[in-house]
């Protein structure tokens, strides 16, 4: 990204933020690399970085920055090493008071912009040539990833080794296999975001290709026109809720709808629906649905607070609720696929027509192409993103677990309070000292870690951090940057003007419509039961899975996002004003506060 | 009735020589089953009857206006307007009804060169002395001076200035505007641009107000951008009967938008079967009838002259390309 040297009154330095007080010792949660450091003062403190709030909203616990480095091993290697993006190799990402920040990597010399365009065309064009076929054969590598993700199992280490340890051939003793299992279960995590990212460059692409095509060509045409003429019908994202809505027809249809009362917790819904045969049906119904389709996440994944639904039903017996009642109102819940279909097909062929003969073709490919790398692009969330790591952050759980059963961890969620190097050493000490029999210290040394990284985890999260730090780019070059986090030169340009304060945030106009309403403040996944109905959800970002909370508000402001980010998306398919990439949102608004939201002009006005 | 006048249904593209644009253009829209409110035209054998009668052939250009503006209007026109006039009162069942006469200059609207405000309309005429005595009006005003030096500008051949006359039955309007089939800005051709403000069209046309702004997808119908503006003076009928005066608007109606949604519609609805019926974009000036705004007329149309063309308009180029462009990885040269 191009910088210039550094302007007064713009962001601040990197080095010159204050540790919250109480936060002191903030460091130790994080790897040396990810820290503003002295040694890299020269470089780090010329650069643009921003708050990477769409994907980390709140502050990382130290097991769960495995979801950063991850994720940028994987994003980089593929738009760096594989298809070598031109001018934009990959990102760094450095963390100050528990927040990430963010900064591609620009390659400026034109020999070598050159050089990786010809590996550039060959490769991502041999993708787009074969995308079904390559896709198709995605599907099938996650689906065995998932697999082998279940059938990994966390021994326990037992008192005497069983029979067949002794007489048996080709069985290990515990202590290997849980040194054997846990780096096994870091290692398909990365396999997983090796394949979350090998589509999805170019799938954002090919679809931001066709959304600049029509701006150039129709420079006024709502970017929810756009959307609908590329989205899927059949979209697996939606089939979970069309799964809910399909009970909740079979709950009225069997006459046990009686049971979903507003208020009632799903385990009291449960009882009740045991009390009869025709409740007993309804729950062995719910039971087939429940592998794949409750594999949805309450958030987006990169925190280990994210459950599943299976873990966490409170979600989805919401949803059952609301679409009971509706049912009951006699409204008609299904999503109009026929209608959407003869819509999106209209409006591609009415925006075809209008243009002229020469933009028609081009168009039209475009289009295409876009709906043919859409299934990836959006189904890739619910394989990655919900499917995928809710289970295996479960499975972290298991290792937590057997810590906790051996006075390590005073509870196993502890587990993500700890590096997943210190879990590592904790559990090195657990099987040396269980085969020893030797006194272990670890049930002495890591509970003060965890208790002391739970405070200040807790503090961090009442600091709101700066939009970005470093220098004002002149421009924003890095198509990467633009492309996933709508992190444009005029975005950056609004953020640094508002670090003067203002009453009105500027964002992107991500889904139509105007509302004034009371703005509901949610900063972590677990202050959603708060919203109230009609309120105004201001966010860090959201995420599809938040669909039950979505027919509660009535508009969506957040700091991070494009036109195609999730609370983009979401909020279009339910019909409400959004204004993403507010870039300060979180932090300018507080619950309870009124606020215009202008989803057209993309504004929030503070009344 | 002879041939200096024939009713705008009668009227068609070819006529454009003999009635002028305007006229032959209201009689396309007609043609088109585009709501035109109801008149008819005056060809320009009645002004060449009306100079050569009035013996003007010798007075200076400067001069002409003020001594046309005193000739009589030779008998043969009079009368046959006067038929013309009351068979429209008859039609519309409203003796002495408001007409609006304008000038139909030959040349006037075409696409390169917008005659167009170069002559003068009279508003609110009622009585067939009145309509008489505007037409005259709208003839002299072929040599005001602006009117001249416009002429001089384009450097016409030395054909002699013509014009003739359109009469059209008023509306009252509630509300009037412009809007053209395209977005003028930014060349969008999936939208409508609609300017509106309260009263006869007199407000928005001379700039007197700045009107209400609407952006209207051609594709779906929804309103993309609008700028209400607060709206001070309107036109309206003169309570004497004659003209059109400039009033105060109102308390609330100041700030209120002029247009709701489902008139929005059926404006662009009506704009749309005028841009195919001519096959390019339009600007075209409508209103909404006091007490009955449902219904839509339209009061003229012509083409677009000036779109602004994007500067960065993207040139034609493959799909592939174009997102290669996106990674930063140019198409080879000879792509």
């Amino acid at each position: 990204m191009a910088t210039t040297a550094p302007k007064a009154g713009a962001f601040p330095s990197p080095y010159e933020i204050e540790t919250p007080p109480g936060c002191e010792g903030w460091e130790e949660m994080y790897p040396y690399y990810a820290l503003f450091d002295e040694r890299r003062r020269d470089t780090d403190e010329h650069r643009f970085w921003f708050w990477n709030s769409m994907h980390f909203p709140m502050p990382m616990p130290a097991f769960d920055v495995i979801c950063i480095d991850s994720p940028y091993q994987a994003v980089g290697a593929w738009q760096n090493r594989v298809f070598a993006v031109p001018p934009a190799m990959g990102i760094d990402y450095r963390c100050i008071n528990g927040y990430i920040y963010i900064s591609g990597n620009p390659v400026t010399d034109p020999e070598k912009i050159a050089e990786r365009a010809g590996f550039f065309q060959e490769r991502a064009g041999y993708y787009f040539q074969n995308w079904s076929e390559l896709y198709g054969k995605w599907r099938s590598k996650m689906e065995a990833l998932i697999n082998e993700l279940a059938d990994l199992k966390v021994p326990d280490l037992p008192e005497y080794e069983p029979d067949e340890v002794a007489f048996g051939d080709d069985r290990n003793t515990a202590f290997y296999e849980v040194l054997d299992a846990y780096p096994r279960a870091l290692r398909l995590g990365d396999m997983m975001w090796q394949h979350h990212f090998e589509f999805l460059l170019l799938g954002y692409g090919a679809y931001g290709t066709f959304v600049e095509f029509c701006k150039g060509h129709l420079p006024d045409i709502p970017d929810q026109h756009i959307a609908q003429m590329v989205a899927g019908i059949d979209v697996l994202l939606f089939r979970p809720d069309a799964e809910l809505r399909r009970l909740a027809r079979l709950a009225i249809e069997t006459g046990v709808d009686g049971a979903f009362q507003q208020g009632h917790t799903p385990d009291e819904i449960d009882a009740d629906l045991q009390r009869s045969d025709a409740g007993q049906s309804w729950l062995a119904e719910l039971e087939k649905v429940k592998d794949p389709w409750f594999n949805m996440a309450t958030g987006d994944g990169l925190y280990h607070y994210y459950r599943s639904w299976l873990d966490d039903p409170s979600i989805p017996y919401a949803s059952l609720i609301g679409h009971i009642s509706a049912l009951n109102a006699g409204e008609q819940i299904d999503r109009p696929t026929e209608e959407i279909q003869r819509e999106r097909d209209r409006l591609a062929e009415e925006y075809g027509s209008l243009l002229d003969e020469d933009s028609r073709a081009p168009f039209n490919d475009l289009l295409n192409l876009s709906r043919t790398v859409f299934p990836y692009v959006e189904e890739h969330k619910f394989f990655c993103d919900y499917w995928f790591l809710t289970r295996w952050w479960n499975k972290i759980r298991e290792f937590g677990a057997l810590l906790a059963r051996n006075d390590f961890l005073d509870d196993g969620e502890d587990v993500f309070q700890l590096s997943r190097y210190e879990v590592a050493s904790a559990l090195d000490e657990l099987v040396l000292t269980w085969a020893t029999g030797g006194l272990p210290l670890g049930p002495k040394h890591w509970p003060p870690i965890v208790a002391r990284r739970k405070e200040i985890l807790k503090r961090l999260g009442d600091w709101t951090p700066p939009p970005a730090v470093g220098v004002t780019p002149d421009a924003v070059t890095d198509p990467m940057t633009i492309m996933l986090w709508g992190v444009t030169t005029e975005r950056v340009q609004e953020w640094a003007r508002q670090q003067d304060g203002g009453s009105v945030l500027n964002g992107a106009a991500a889904s139509p419509g105007l509302v004034e309403g009371i703005a509901r403040v949610v900063r972590s996944v677990d202050q959603i039961g708060d919203v109230r109905d009609g309120e105004i959800l201001v966010c860090g970002s959201t995420s599809p899975a938040w669909a039950p909370i979505f027919s509660k508000i009535k508009a969506t402001v957040t700091d991070v996002g494009g036109v195609m980010s999730h609370a983009a998306i979401v909020a279009r398919e339910y019909g409400l004003p959004a204004v993403v990439g507010t870039g300060r949102a979180t932090a300018a608004i507080h619950t309870g506060q009124t606020i215009r939201v202008d989803g057209s002009e993309g504004t929030v006005t503070l009344l | 009735m002879t041939g200096y006048i024939r009713p705008l249904q009668r009227l068609s593209r070819s006529d454009e020589p003999t009635f002028g644009g305007k006229s032959a253009n209201l009689g396309e829209l007609l043609a088109a089953d585009i709501p035109v409110p109801p008149g008819f035209a005056l060809s320009t054998a009645a002004f060449e009857a009306f100079v050569t009668g009035s013996d003007l052939g010798q007075t200076p250009d400067d001069a002409r206006a003020n001594a046309m503006r005193a000739a009589p209007v030779p008998e043969a026109v009079r009368e046959e307007l006067t038929l013309a006039y009351t068979a429209l009162a008859e039609a519309v069942g409203v003796a002495d009804p408001p007409v609006a006469v304008r000038s139909s200059a030959i040349g006037e609207d075409s696409q390169e060169a917008t005659f167009a405000g170069q002559q003068d309309t009279y508003l609110w005429v009622r009585g067939s002395e009145n309509v008489c005595n505007a037409a005259r009006d709208c003839w002299a005003s072929l040599y005001s001076p602006t009117a001249i030096a416009y002429r001089a500008r384009l450097a016409e051949t030395g054909n002699a200035p013509a014009m003739g006359v359109t009469v059209q039955l008023m509306v009252d309007a509630e509300v009037s505007g412009v809007m053209f089939t395209c977005n003028p800005v930014s060349g969008d051709p999936s939208m409508v641009a609609v300017n509106s403000s309260w009263g006869l069209g007199l407000a928005v046309v001379g700039g007197e107000v700045t009107p209400d702004d609407f952006l209207v997808s051609k594709v779906t119908r929804e309103v993309v951008r609008e700028h209400i503006h607060p709206k001070d003076v309107q036109y309206v009928p003169d309570p004497g009967g004659k003209g059109a005066v400039r009033v105060a608007v109102e308390g609330d109606r100041r700030e209120a938008p002029s247009l709701e949604q489902a008139d929005l519609e059926r404006l662009v609805e009506v704009a749309r079967r005028i841009e195919r019926y001519f096959g390019c974009h339009q600007d075209i000036e409508w209103a909404l009838p006091r007490g009955e705004t449902e219904r839509v007329f339209i009061v003229q149309t012509r083409p677009v002259t000036a779109v602004a063309k994007k500067p960065d308009k993207p040139k034609p180029a493959s799909a592939m390309s174009l997102i290669m462009s996106t990674f930063g990885a140019a198409p080879p040269k000879d792509a």
